[in-house]
């Protein structure tokens, strides 16, 4: 068997994403689904319902008033906000443990993914974008990959990184030399064996690589930015350091002032400590 | 004692038992400065150049940016008796994506920053390790004054 085929089997050592957390995704893939289609999804799991409103009551949302029902969440958040927090409360399972190979430690891998989904977030609500649940929950497990490929970076570190370092590669670019696939391509081949949408492989597939969106397409220069803004900020960075590409065509695209980019730096980084909290409720530490 | 110095954070100490670290260096700058004379040392972790884009959150939280972190490290090592003569001064961040051009390059911009005021307020640096595409974590013992730099991908080093 070959290398990478042996890589890819190993899929299946992960734990799959749960009925309901596929269901979700499913209802906010669909245009024309409803409240009541979520709330019926989650109202039977007490421990969902229970775990999706102290969430949305944690200090990051700022709410005036205590939340006691889902109806009421989507009521004062929205229904994709709400959904996207449901996945987010659903899917720390595999990024928990610590990713030797990529020199993170137990619980980093969650933070930053909660931290770029949500820089996400951010960024396609300053540009009224109506695929939110969609980019944020791409920007949340776009990572995967590098839950199985961390044993064969840990292997081949020093070889990584001489390509990295004699080459002038990307990290991600001196993994698939090195190891044959990367960590963005392996994600989008996990996103696929768990049956998401064409439009999150994309986005998984090709976050380190925002030249290959389609024109019309904003989705994947956000999360490739919101992921180069957390590496900027220091969140979940490596052995990989900065080492990735930075793409100005794609990013100019989304028409943000260096400003704009400055403020949710400021913004980020005032919340900080509420957004420690909603990586904790969420399932991380 | 670990003293942790967050994203847009500062610490600065003479309790021998306290040692200042900051995790994670990307393109924000940390700062250290120490006085082998009173023992006192200070650590800035700031994470953009100027505080011009929002003038009332620099004043909640002056640590964010360099032109009003790097006078509140130095004032306030003065406060334990520093002088500015005889620090000894570090500075590390300031790293890069690939390919960062333009005005949102933030890591050559919080250098740049750092250098216009120490020119213009004659502080010499004494070690510096600033750009590239790494990661930097930054540690100062207040006993002894030595610090320790980890890059990405490397062992952690005295300096």
């Amino acid at each position: 068997m070959k290398k990478i085929d042996r890589i890819i089997e190993e899929i299946d050592r992960l734990k799959p994403v749960s009925h309901i957390g596929e269901k979700i995704m499913e209802v906010t893939s669909n245009p024309d689904s409803s409240l009541s289609d979520l709330v019926d999804i989650v109202k039977y799991d007490q421990g969902m319902t229970a775990n999706l409103l102290r969430i949305c009551n944690s200090a990051y949302f700022g709410l005036a008033k205590e939340i006691a029902s889902i109806k009421q969440a989507v009521a004062y958040l929205g229904i994709d906000k709400v959904a996207s927090l449901a996945i987010m409360g659903n899917s720390s399972d595999n990024f928990r443990e610590a990713q030797e190979g990529y020199d993170l430690n137990e619980g980093e891998l969650w933070r930053y993914s909660v931290s770029s989904a949500l820089i996400s977030q951010d960024l396609a609500e300053k540009k009224h974008l109506n695929n939110i649940s969609l980019i944020f929950t791409s920007a949340l497990v776009k990572d995967i990959g590098k839950v199985i490929l961390n044993t064969y970076v840990k292997d081949s570190f020093e070889a990584i990184n001489m390509a990295v370092q004699n080459k002038g590669l990307t990290f991600i670019d001196a993994e698939k030399e090195v190891i044959g696939i990367d960590h963005a391509e392996l994600g989008a081949r996990v996103a696929e064996y768990w049956n998401f949408s064409p439009a999150m492989v994309n986005i998984i597939r090709n976050h380190h690589h925002p030249e290959n969106a389609s024109d019309e397409d904003l989705a994947i220069p956000i999360v490739h930015l919101a992921d180069c803004i957390c590496m900027m900020m220091g969140r979940g960075v490596g052995s990989d350091g900065l080492a990735y590409r930075y793409y100005q065509d794609a990013v100019d695209r989304l028409n943000f002032s260096d400003i704009d980019l400055q403020e949710t730096m400021v913004g980020f980084t005032e919340k900080f400590e509420d957004i420690e909290e909603l990586i904790s409720l969420s399932g991380g530490q | 004692m670990n003293l942790i110095v967050g994203v847009g954070d500062m610490k600065v100490s003479n309790d021998p038992e306290s040692v200042l670290l900051t995790y994670s260096l990307g393109s924000c700058i940390g700062l250290a400065i120490y006085d082998p004379v009173v023992k006192v040392g200070g650590l800035l972790h700031y994470m953009l150049p100027e505080s011009n884009i929002d003038v009332q959150k620099a004043k909640k939280n002056p640590f964010m940016f360099g032109d009003t972190g790097i006078p509140s490290l130095f004032k306030d090592t003065y406060k334990f008796g520093a002088k500015k003569n005889r620090l000894k001064i570090i500075v590390v961040g300031g790293s890069q994506i690939l390919d960062q051009k333009g005005l949102f390059n933030i890591g050559k911009r919080n250098h740049t920053v750092l250098r216009k005021m120490f020119w213009k307020n004659n502080a010499m640096i004494d070690f510096e390790d600033v750009g590239g595409s790494v990661n930097r974590t930054l540690k100062l013992e207040i006993k002894t004054g030595q610090a320790w730099l980890k890059v990405s991908g490397t062992e952690m080093k005295k300096i």
